[in-house]
């Protein structure tokens, strides 16, 4: 089976009045129906990643690849308005923090609405009646009294849940989410995974999860890949995260403190320069 | 008379905002004491209370009842220069506390001139040294260093005064996990040498598991439940709270996940 989408030698680099800044180099992988982790700190290039298949990177960058492919769509010639059509209807992208990304003067329920809408010729009624149904399958309790709240007044894990309800109403092929969880508490954190997971299963979706916490991904997900200034430096089977051969993976495994296992001093990381090299 | 001294008593703290119907009790009948060179942390949820408390014994928030005592003396409700020299913050985000129009010359100089300290010159040298940056350092501004060296900056301007208590607010959440390890290091070793008692909120089990000898848990304003590290490692809790946030902070498992409750 042809996977769902084909990444080959992804860079993306951004003039700045220093000169170019490579963000992204060399990045390959395919994705199939399944949860892949792409793994990072911060600067590792995980965001730009994902932003650069949507065409979403900010003006200054050059995005390259020797194949970007999703459906048998061309992403990287895509023109804007073909863009168009495959931006939240078919891959969406969930954000990290619902604050900044729900409109803060219009309900969330016209919010989720109107994500049905743009992508469908639906009724106004009838995409009423769907935000609804969807504010229920992500688990939120009063979805009638939800449907007429402003963000500011929902909790942030019931902000990710109307982000994720819109995301899911066009019921797109692939959802890149971006840290969904890192502004969350931890209880919710695991109740919105378990959500995306459900989501992932039903609907036979394929899920790409960028975040920072290795040992969370490599949990929820069938593959990780580690990044590293801009480069793939380890892809992982999930399961087989603590047989992690490169040093930079075990590294960062090391350097979290465990409950399990005290110690005096952690162990710090130790970069080499080796690993920038191409 | 116990041999050990304390530092830090707080008895039946309170914090209410708002009044009437908007009325909020952040924190509710909280006691706990902390003793000389120890490590106590404040573990919870958003809105469990935790950073609050931190802030009455700060005096950054002034509507708090109740007693807050360092070292046998009760604290007031205004900040006095006195404690505040003894007492010193590090907040969570090393973007938003230091200046971003002060180089670091100026962020350590500023609380050496508030408190009339001598030989500033010498204690701006020390204080770098103590976190371990280079005196080069002094005349960078807070955007031309990474988040890292920024925390550092925060503590070195927290350590310049030469305090007994540090207040931690979350130090290390809104940083990568290999410089969250650095900071945590400096932190530990930074204890040894100075003699320093620790208060530290976060949200972070394991973090707090392994900077701390003494955890409570908060929920809702209140203690759900004191415990020795050793307790939480074991794993045996006695509060249901405590247990759920436990089998939260580790691995991804669906049939954990669907078992959360709410606890009110």
């Amino acid at each position: 089976m042809s996977p769902l989408l084909s990444v080959d030698d992804l860079r993306v680099t951004f003039e700045t009045h220093r000169g170019p800044v490579q963000a992204v180099r060399g990045v390959s992988f395919d994705l199939g129906r399944e949860r892949l982790g792409i793994v990072g700190e911060s600067g590792s290039g995980k965001s730009q990643t994902g932003r650069a298949l949507l065409q979403l990177s900010a003006g200054n960058g050059r995005v390259t690849a020797n194949r970007m492919e999703f459906d048998g769509i061309d992403l990287m010639n895509a023109p804007e308005r073909e863009m168009r059509k495959i931006r939240g209807a078919r891959i969406s992208m969930i954000m990290q923090d619902p604050r900044y990304s729900l409109n803060p003067v219009l309900k969330v329920g016209d919010q989720i609405a109107e994500a049905y809408r743009i992508h469908t010729k639906a009724s106004k009624r009838d995409a009423q009646k769907r935000a609804l149904e969807m504010l229920e399958t992500v688990q939120i309790r009063e979805p009638g009294k939800v449907y007429q709240m402003f963000p500011h007044q929902v909790s942030g894990g019931m902000g990710q849940r109307v982000m994720i309800a819109m995301m899911l109403i066009p019921n797109p092929d692939i959802i890149i989410a971006d840290e969904p969880t890192s502004a969350l508490d931890v209880t919710v954190q695991m109740q919105v995974l378990a959500l995306l997971d459900d989501m992932v299963r039903d609907r036979g979706m394929g899920l790409i999860l960028i975040s920072h916490d290795l040992n969370l991904v490599a949990s929820f997900c069938d593959r990780v890949l580690v990044m590293y200034a801009g480069r793939v430096m380890e892809v992982i089977e999930a399961g087989h995260l603590q047989d992690a051969q490169h040093p930079y993976t075990r590294g960062l495994l090391n350097c979290a403190p465990e409950l399990g296992h005290p110690q005096d001093m952690l162990p710090v990381l130790r970069r080499d320069p080796a690993w920038l090299d191409e | 008379m116990n041999e050990r001294t304390g530092m830090i008593d707080v008895q039946n703290l309170n914090v209410t905002f708002g009044h009437g119907n908007s009325e909020v009790r952040a924190v509710r009948d909280v006691t706990f004491n902390i003793d000389k060179g120890e490590s106590f942390g404040l573990v919870g949820e958003s809105g469990s209370g935790k950073s609050t408390v931190l802030r009455a014994i700060a005096r950054l928030t002034h509507d708090w009842t109740g007693t807050i005592t360092i070292d046998g003396a009760a604290l007031s409700h205004r900040r006095d220069r006195a404690t505040a020299r003894r007492m010193q913050m590090v907040f969570q985000d090393p973007y938003g506390s230091l200046h971003p129009r002060h180089t670091v010359n100026d962020i350590l100089m500023e609380p050496l001139e508030i408190h009339r300290m001598d030989r500033r010159e010498a204690r701006v040298h020390k204080a770098l040294e103590d976190v371990g940056l280079g005196i080069e350092m002094r005349f960078r501004y807070p955007y031309q260093i990474s988040g890292g060296q920024r925390q550092r900056i925060a503590i070195a301007r927290a350590l310049i005064l030469e305090p007994e208590v540090l207040l931690l607010d979350e130090p290390t959440s809104a940083l990568d996990v290999s410089v969250q390890a650095e900071i945590l290091n400096l932190l530990k070793s930074l204890q040894r040498e100075h003699e320093l008692t620790y208060l530290m909120v976060s949200h972070n089990l394991a973090v707090v598991a392994h900077m701390c000898d003494r955890i409570a848990v908060m929920n809702r304003g209140r203690f759900a439940e004191e415990l020795t590290t050793e307790q939480l490692r074991s794993a045996t809790p006695t509060e249901g709270y405590t247990r759920q946030l436990l089998s939260a902070s580790g691995s991804y498992d669906r049939e954990t996940a669907k078992s959360f409750v709410s606890f009110e």
